[in-house]
């Protein structure tokens, strides 16, 4: 599969709008008080998880766009 | 106003707060570098993300505890207020942490444009990495917002 820079921008803006949605999620779940009760805690360990990973996929990518 | 000066992670911030209150803030600056400390080796905001994912895990933990037992009195409703305020800044903790990587994006995304010889061809791999990242964050989003 060859990749060019319009689908790059593409995956790019696919991540911005995740992360907006994210943030408006947790906007949301801040402004209900009800929300506070406890997640799942395997599900909460395993939302850790992945978040650690995709930041530390993040991480390489921007050190490797760094690095040029 | 009282000027308070933090250290968290590393990084010096200046802040405000209500007259009597700075050692509060003190002290609850000492927790939030405490957690963030617990991670060491990692950027600062991946300090910051555990430090608020920890602390609203200590937060959930105490809140389920004390809704458990049935909060009569004075010193156990003080602990939900805490709790709640412990929260309550994780979770801005967390949307900080959202925000610097949106950031970060921003930068990637500068640097790219940034160096056209190195763009059509360059990564073919990072696009893919791009591309399985999205995949991955919209994952997580639709996770986040199907949390109870």
């Amino acid at each position: 599969m060859e990749l060019d820079l319009d689908e790059s921008s593409l995956a790019i803006g696919r991540i911005e709008r995740a992360l907006s949605r994210i943030e408006k999620s947790l906007a949301d779940r801040a402004n209900r008080p009800e929300s506070a009760a406890a997640a799942v805690p395997a599900d909460q360990s395993a939302l850790k998880a992945e978040v650690a990973a995709v930041i530390g996929e993040l991480d390489r990518l921007i050190a490797e766009a760094d690095r040029g | 106003m009282a000027d308070v000066k933090l250290t968290i992670a590393g990084r010096p911030y200046d802040l405000h707060c209500e007259d009597g209150q700075e050692s509060q803030l003190v002290e609850l600056a000492a927790v939030v570098d405490e957690k963030a400390r617990a991670m060491p080796g990692g950027t600062e905001v991946r300090q910051l993300l555990f430090a608020a994912l920890m602390l609203a895990d200590d937060a959930q933990d105490a809140k389920g505890k004390i809704e458990k037992s049935e909060p009569q009195s004075d010193s156990l409703r003080a602990a939900v207020a805490l709790a709640e305020s412990r929260e309550a800044a994780a979770r801005e903790e967390l949307r900080a942490a959202v925000a610097r990587e949106q950031a970060a994006f921003k930068e990637l995304e500068a640097a790219r444009q940034n160096a056209p010889a190195a763009s059509p061809t360059a990564n073919p791999s990072n696009n893919r990495a791009l591309l399985q990242i999205a995949d991955r964050i919209e994952a997580l989003a639709a996770k986040v917002e199907q949390l109870p």
